[in-house]
């Protein structure tokens, strides 16, 4: 499942959807908004999530495809917010469920490594009134190039 | 014809506006498309000029500038992505 929202989300209720008796293993990977951002000497007041959503469902859909051909899951779901967030909020939810946790985990990890870099959804920070573009980080670019050898 | 432009990042930022619907002649190319933009407003040179936004039509990313574009496409610029 993907979903591409602008209202919160329940950690508990989305596991409940995926949990069955033949998975003995869950990872979450949850990505919130942190409050020791400080952009132009000034501390930001949250962050502005932009998103291109027809390419954004295509893209998360290949990455959400792309886990499921190379480990054994029985369940996988990604959600992203859109929209302003305020520190300490949640961002985005990558949630994988199997029979054994070294395949969660992984598949996991990779979904969101993948995400960082190849689905379409821009960052800023917001200051008073004021959206500023957040850079792409070349470590997440290196970070996925980590998995070029594992997936396909 | 009309072509649809969307804009996002910093390039929505810079042009203050986030999509164009523009009127332009039959079966122009992508590559053809470029100077015309620019002479409409300049910024679009140093869009053009930044090698790491990536241009999407109707959902693919463009690899030859010289494809045709049609009555109704969608051109989106995308610079790179900072998403999760």
């Amino acid at each position: 499942m993907i979903k591409i929202i602008s209202e919160s989300f329940n950690i508990e209720s989305e596991f409940e959807k995926i949990a069955n008796s033949t998975s003995g293993a869950y990872s979450f990977f949850l990505g919130t908004v942190r409050s020791d951002i400080i952009a132009d000497q000034r501390r930001i007041n949250g962050v502005f999530l932009e998103c291109y959503e027809d390419l954004a469902y295509q893209q998360l859909s290949q990455i959400r495809l792309k886990a499921i051909e190379r480990w054994k899951l029985n369940g996988c779901v990604i959600i992203h917010r859109v929209g302003n967030l305020a520190v300490g909020e949640k961002i985005v939810l990558v949630l994988t469920s199997s029979s054994h946790r070294d395949d969660a985990i992984k598949s996991c990890e990779f979904i969101i490594d993948n995400l960082k870099i190849d689905a379409a959804f821009w960052k800023f920070n917001i200051i008073g009134s004021e959206q500023i573009p957040i850079q792409a980080k070349e470590k997440d670019r290196k970070k996925f190039l980590t998995w070029k050898d594992v997936v396909n | 014809m009309k072509i649809n432009l969307k804009y996002f990042s910093w390039i929505r930022v810079k042009l203050k506006r986030g999509q164009d619907t523009i009127d332009v002649v039959e079966k122009i190319t992508f590559k053809k498309l470029k100077p015309y933009l620019i002479e409409k407003d300049v910024i679009f040179e140093e869009i053009f000029e930044d090698n790491s936004t990536k241009f999407f039509l109707n959902l693919i990313e463009i690899n030859d500038e010289n494809i045709p574009l049609n009555e109704g496409d969608e051109i989106a610029f995308l610079p790179p992505v900072t998403g999760g």
